[in-house]
């Protein structure tokens, strides 16, 4: 890869694998990288450990969304879902096991797919896109069973509530909605910028960022980052965080959230931002925890660059695995 | 196989030789003196064997020092294997006492997580008003709604019976106004009846 592509390179998702010890990281050209941060987090890595194991082309555009399942690695690009096996891909074999594209109104322009979330419950994908629509795809069978649509404008990031089979998308026309997965009908309609308290006019009315704890939620975007009580619908914290927030966690007891600003922030539930962890990129797309690995725990941030950073310890960071 | 356990000796020999050279010099020198002792023709002189059972005695003191000092070493030994094993059991010890300090900080984190969200929520709750408050304010607006409510009523009846006694006047009125008509009606009626027969 020569230097000028490196230099305009994005990672806009990434996924760990299920046994923890693999991160796959997808970029704007298409490509998806397998790192090995058991080799990378040994005491004898060597700058070849931070180089991907392996690397190969998956789509014709960016790719905007990775998930992992506990066998398979979902990817989204031009449109259309991939999914890869990762016993395979571990073993370097780069066949994708099956691609699926939603049903599209329009022929004409292919709408992008922005966010995937799995539902456990019912082994179903949620997937939000550029259509406006969020669809819903049944992972046993492999048809799309329900589309949900309600907003004017395109879909940034979907969430799922577990307890209530709901599910959540959040939106460029700044409506956070509530879904029924089992009705398929919106059940709230949330329209954040309208929240005196959040808004910010200067930055638009989208949401970019969107997840939830069953209790609580966390958006952001235009609209300042808020944690909101489902039950009562009302916005409880107001983060000050100046910039746009593109992606953001609950880890415990604390909110980690990033996005314009070449930090990662680490807020508490009252609305206080504890602290804000440099990091080597300009901007950051997407973070990441390792949840499946109990030895390999870090937090990956990866953005405007070919860089993705990894922190072992979430009050600094300790190394960049690079494309 | 010789040449082995003969490097073994030296090697063995050259540690050993704390002492300086003085133990195998005084061994050595005991054996010659002994044989050229036993060897020599004649009484020896008396200086002769007490210097002999001096380097003897000499000799066997190097000898128990040096066995005591084995002892010590093997004595050591155990008390480092004591102090090793106890190290290892403290260090178990230790780890147990770091998982359960972890899993404390995780409850504990847990805890905070939900006071953070309680205090949250309590913030969301108090800007609405006390219900208390509210509900003493609903039970005056109930009080003044039936007080004025009643006063309607009163006002009502008033009315109605203004009304009807309003009615009941006119219709008096009007009667007499009938009875007065009928009354004229009835004289001229009786005046003209009697003209004419009066004419008559």
């Amino acid at each position: 890869m020569d230097p000028v592509e490196l230099l305009h390179m994005s990672v806009f998702s990434q996924s760990f694998s299920p046994c923890g010890r693999f991160l796959a990281a997808g970029n704007n050209y298409g490509e998806i990288a397998l790192f090995s941060l058991s080799a990378a987090l040994s005491p004898d890595a060597t700058a070849l450990s931070q180089k991907p194991v392996l690397t190969f082309t998956a789509h014709e555009g960016p790719i905007f969304s990775l998930l992992s399942t506990d066998c398979f690695l979902l990817s989204t690009g031009n449109g259309e879902i991939s999914a890869w096996s990762w016993t395979e891909l571990i073993k370097k074999n780069v066949k994708p096991l099956w691609t699926k594209r939603p049903n599209y109104k329009s022929s004409l322009e292919i709408p992008e797919i922005n966010s995937m979330a799995v539902q456990s419950r019912d082994n179903s994908l949620v997937i939000g896109g550029g259509d406006n629509n969020v669809h819903i795809l049944d992972l046993e069978h492999g048809v799309f069973k329900s589309v949900l649509q309600g907003h004017t404008d395109y879909v940034h990031c979907v969430s799922v509530r577990e307890r209530e089979a709901e599910v959540l998308s959040g939106s460029e026309d700044g409506a956070v909605r509530i879904w029924d997965s089992r009705t398929g009908q919106s059940v709230h309609c949330i329209e954040v910028y309208k929240y005196e308290s959040c808004a910010r006019p200067q930055f638009g009315k989208w949401i970019s960022c969107l997840t939830t704890d069953s209790d609580w939620m966390l958006c952001g975007g235009g609209p300042s980052l808020s944690l909101w009580h489902l039950r009562s619908l009302s916005p409880t914290s107001i983060f000050p965080l100046t910039g746009c927030q593109r992606q953001a966690a609950f880890h415990q007891d604390m909110i980690l959230a990033a996005g314009d600003g070449a930090f990662v922030s680490h807020c508490r539930l009252g609305g206080e931002v504890k602290a804000q962890i440099p990091c080597s990129l300009q901007s950051v797309n997407t973070l990441q925890l390792n949840a499946n690995s109990a030895e390999h725990q870090v937090l990956t941030v990866a953005g405007s660059s070919d860089h993705i950073d990894v922190f072992t310890n979430l009050s600094y960071k300790a190394f960049s695995l690079s494309f | 196989m010789g040449a082995v356990t003969d490097d073994e000796v030296i090697r063995k020999r050259l540690l050993i030789d704390g002492d300086g050279a003085g133990d195998d010099r005084r061994i050595n020198v005991l054996l010659k003196s002994f044989t050229k002792w036993c060897n020599s023709p004649g009484t020896p002189e008396e200086g002769f064997t007490q210097r002999m059972q001096s380097t003897l005695a000499q000799c066997e003191f190097s000898m128990g020092k040096t066995l005591m000092v084995y002892d010590m070493n093997l004595r050591e030994m155990e008390n480092y294997e004591k102090i090793y094993t106890n190290i290892e059991q403290n260090i178990t010890s230790a780890h147990e006492k770091i998982a359960e300090c972890k899993k404390e900080i995780q409850r504990a984190k847990r805890i905070r997580k939900n006071r953070q969200e309680y205090d949250a929520l309590a913030k969301v709750i108090q800007q609405h008003p006390d219900r208390h408050e509210t509900l003493k304010q609903l039970e005056a607006l109930d009080k003044e709604l039936q007080q004025l409510s009643q006063i309607k009523e009163n006002v009502d009846d008033k009315l109605e019976l203004r009304k009807k006694q309003f009615h009941v006047l006119l219709s008096t009125i009007q009667e007499l106004q009938q009875t007065l008509e009928n009354d004229e009606k009835s004289d001229n009626d009786d005046n003209s009846q009697e003209s004419p027969v009066e004419n008559e």
